[in-house]
C-alpha cells in the first residue's frame, strides 16, 4: 500500500518535472522563431537624438553592426552612457543631457522606424534602412 | 476558546506589525543580494514561503514590498506588473496551501518564473491597444514576451534550483519561528519518503 502511495508520487513528480522540461523547450522553439534576428553585412542607417527642447540631431552610417549598441558607438559625434544591467545598458546619458527618472520622470525612448522599441540596445537588431529614434521623454 | 486580554491583543498586532517588517526586510535585502545574476531572485521564494506559513500578512507584506519597489526605483510601467504579479503568486500559492511536496513547490515557482514574461507583456498589449487595436495590441505584447524569453527560462530554472534548495531547511526553521512567535502551525510537515 504504501509502496503505491510512493510510486504514485513518484510519478507525478516525473510528469511535473517532464511537463516543466518541454515548456522550457517549447519557449526556446517559439523564441528562435519569432525573434527579432540581427541582420549580417553592411546596413545604411539613421540615428535621431531629440532632447528636451524637441531639437533633433541625426547620425546617418554605415554600419556592420548587428544590434544598436555598436551601431551607436560607431555614430561619429554620439556620445552615451548608463548603467550596466541584466538585460545590457541601460541608457540614462545621451549627448551629455541626462535622464533622471527619479528627478522629473524623465527617461530616454528609444523607437525604430517609429514604433516603440521592445529590445534593449544590446538586444535590437540593425536592419538596413532603419531609422533609430532616441526621444528625452517625461510622464 | 480563550479570551484574549486586551494587552495580549495589542502584543500581538505588534508582534505581526514586526514580522510583517521583517517579511519585507528579507524580501528586499535577497532582491538586493542576488541583484547582479540576471533573474536569478528570492523573491518568489519568500513569497510562496511567507503565504504558506504566515497567511494573512502576506496581504500587508506584498503591498508594502510592492510600494518599497516604486520608491526606490520609480513608478515606470515595469511597477504596473508588479501590481499584479506578485499578488497573484500569493494567491496562488494560497490556492495550493495544503501541497507539502517540496517537489511540487519547486515546479510551482519555476511555472512562476517561465510566466513572469508573459504577466508582464500584458501592459504592453493595453498600450499596444489603445495605438492600433486589438491586433497591434497583442503583437506589441507577443514581440515583447519573446524578446524576453532567454531571462523568463533563466527565471524558471533559478526558482525551480532555489526552491529545491531551500525549502526544506528554510520551512525548518520557519516551524520553530512559528513557535517562538506563538503563531498557529499552519504548515502540514512533509510526508517521509
Amino acid at each position: 500500500m504504501e509502496t503505491k502511495k510512493q510510486n504514485s508520487s513518484s510519478k507525478k513528480v516525473i510528469l511535473g518535472v517532464a511537463a516543466l522540461a518541454a515548456v522550457i523547450i517549447f519557449l526556446a522553439v517559439i523564441y528562435n522563431v519569432f525573434r527579432e534576428k540581427p541582420v549580417e553585412g553592411e546596413k545604411s542607417i539613421t540615428i535621431e537624438v531629440v532632447n528636451q527642447e524637441k531639437e533633433t540631431n541625426d547620425y546617418q552610417l554605415k554600419t556592420d553592426a548587428e544590434y544598436l549598441r555598436q551601431a551607436m558607438e560607431e555614430a561619429e559625434g554620439l556620445t552615451f552612457s548608463g548603467t550596466e544591467s541584466e538585460y545590457g545598458m541601460m541608457v540614462d546619458t545621451v549627448n551629455g543631457l541626462t535622464a533622471d527618472y527619479n528627478a522629473n520622470g524623465a527617461y530616454w525612448s528609444f523607437y525604430v522606424n517609429g514604433e516603440y522599441c521592445n529590445n534593449g540596445i544590446d538586444t535590437q537588431p540593425v536592419a538596413d534602412g532603419d531609422t533609430f529614434s532616441i526621444v528625452y521623454t517625461t510622464e | 476558546m480563550d479570551k484574549q486580554t486586551r494587552g495580549e491583543r495589542n502584543k500581538r498586532s505588534a508582534g505581526d506589525i514586526a514580522l510583517i517588517g521583517a517579511m519585507v526586510a528579507l524580501i528586499e535585502v535577497s532582491k538586493v543580494a542576488l541583484g547582479f545574476m540576471p533573474n536569478i531572485e528570492l523573491t518568489s521564494f519568500w513569497i510562496i514561503l511567507f503565504t504558506l506559513f504566515f497567511r494573512w500578512r502576506i496581504l500587508f507584506a506584498v503591498p508594502v514590498f510592492i510600494f518599497i519597489e516604486g520608491a526606490f526605483y520609480g513608478f515606470g510601467l515595469w511597477w504596473v506588473m508588479y501590481l499584479y504579479a506578485w499578488p497573484l503568486l500569493a494567491g496562488l500559492a494560497w490556492l495550493f496551501r495544503k501541497q507539502k511536496s517540496v517537489w511540487f513547490w519547486s515546479i510551482f515557482s519555476s511555472a512562476f518564473g517561465l510566466s513572469f514574461g508573459f504577466l508582464c507583456a500584458i501592459p504592453y498589449v493595453v498600450i499596444g491597444m489603445t495605438d492600433s487595436g486589438w491586433l497591434g495590441g497583442l503583437q506589441a505584447g507577443f514581440v515583447w514576451w519573446v524578446a524576453g524569453i532567454p531571462w523568463d527560462i533563466a527565471h524558471g530554472v533559478g526558482n525551480f534550483v532555489l526552491m529545491l534548495m531551500l525549502y526544506r531547511p528554510v520551512c525548518k526553521a520557519m516551524e520553530r519561528a512559528s513557535v517562538r512567535l506563538s503563531l498557529p502551525h499552519p504548515r502540514p510537515k512533509e510526508e517521509k519518503k
